[in-house]
């Protein structure tokens, strides 16, 4: 009998939200009230989410979201400014004892990835974990992922990118130096690149759930059960939204 | 004296140091560690920036100081290392 974990799916939530319900489940978890999650999101509106140690003021360009509606927010695990438009966003939430997760921090995040590798496969796409976080396709970044552990409980969340607007992606963020904008531009053009442009067609949200949903039973070896979030989940999560994600003190910490 | 440093560690991330320090006694004021890694727990840094605040602007010292308190703690880096962080803090040393 395969182990059945929670499968969650939401769209259109914006950014605070996202993340509130992430560390929500995080504690349900860890209080044994809820089992294993994987949740696939969106974003609506866009937004950039900077890492937990990000300076907000140093990485994003505050007045140029505003003019174009774009959110931002911090996270509570670390890594770099990720804008997130048209993407799957995946997060997993499981206990840092769970058989299945290595004690290995970074064993753990190449486990997890794993996941979105076998994903990838069942849209055609061949792709393996380049350490410290990324997931990447013929030498380009496809996917980016973060994991915090807190209360004995691994959260690890990431993105699979469907399409790219680097353009935008650049308007959004500061560089350090705007002579090399355009070489970064550029650059980075060069290094990234997304389902659409791999495959050369448009694949839908709903198909790229369902063969990451594949994905991830097919690591794990086991059953991903449709449900919800619970009364306790909610309420932590607009608790959350309040104290941190949607909270100025939180989003300009550092 | 304020400094500020860009560093790229190799094979790690990018770090962000803003330092605030006094040039006569040559300690730390104050320090903010910011940039792309991960530290797990992830209060560890901010425990580390409060730990450095009247350290001297000395690279062993303050290796010998950033290592032991990740040891002791049990802190852990991904994408950072002492090493790393000492380099970015004397680089914002004018």
């Amino acid at each position: 009998m395969k182990e059945e974990w929670r499968y969650i799916v939401t769209k259109g939530l914006n950014a605070s939200k996202n993340m509130a319900i992430d560390r929500a489940v995080l504690v349900a978890n860890s209080e044994n009230k809820v089992p294993v999650t994987v949740r696939f999101y969106t974003w609506d509106p866009p937004a950039i989410s900077i890492g937990y140690f990000q300076s907000l003021n140093e990485e994003i360009d505050l007045e140029k979201c505003k003019e174009l509606g774009v959110e931002y927010v911090r996270r509570i695990t670390g890594g770099g400014a990720v804008f997130h438009e048209k993407e799957l966003t995946y997060s997993i939430v499981i206990s840092e004892n769970h058989p299945e997760i290595p004690k290995n921090i970074l064993d753990s995040y190449g486990r997890i990835c794993g996941a979105v590798i076998k994903g990838l496969k069942n849209i055609g796409i061949s792709s393996n974990y380049a350490p410290i976080n990324d997931i990447i396709t013929n030498g380009k970044k496809i996917s980016g992922n973060a994991q915090t552990r807190k209360l004995k409980t691994v959260l690890q969340h990431g993105t699979v990118l469907m399409d790219v607007d680097v353009e935008k992606m650049f308007s959004l963020l500061l560089v350090p130096n705007e002579k090399i904008k355009d070489k970064m531009i550029s650059d980075v053009k060069k290094r990234v690149t997304s389902i659409n442009q791999c495959l050369g067609e448009y694949i839908s949200f709903d198909n790229v759930s369902s063969a990451m949903k594949k994905g991830f039973e097919e690591e794990f070896k086991v059953n991903l059960v449709s449900g919800n979030l619970t009364k306790y989940e909610i309420l932590l999560a607009d608790k959350f939204e309040k104290e941190y994600f949607k909270n100025e003190k939180w989003n300009k910490k550092r | 004296m304020k400094g500020k440093s860009v560093y790229k560690i190799p094979n790690g991330k990018l770090i962000k140091i803003n330092l605030e320090y006094d040039d006569e006694t040559n300690k730390i004021i104050n320090i903010c560690i910011n940039g792309d890694f991960f530290a797990y727990p992830e209060e560890a840094i901010e425990i580390i920036e409060k730990e450095l605040i009247h350290t001297n602007l000395i690279k062993e010292e303050l290796e010998d100081k950033i290592s032991f308190i990740i040891e002791n703690k049990n802190f852990e880096f991904i994408g950072l290392n002492p090493e790393g962080l000492v380099k970015g803090i004397m680089m914002c040393i004018k």
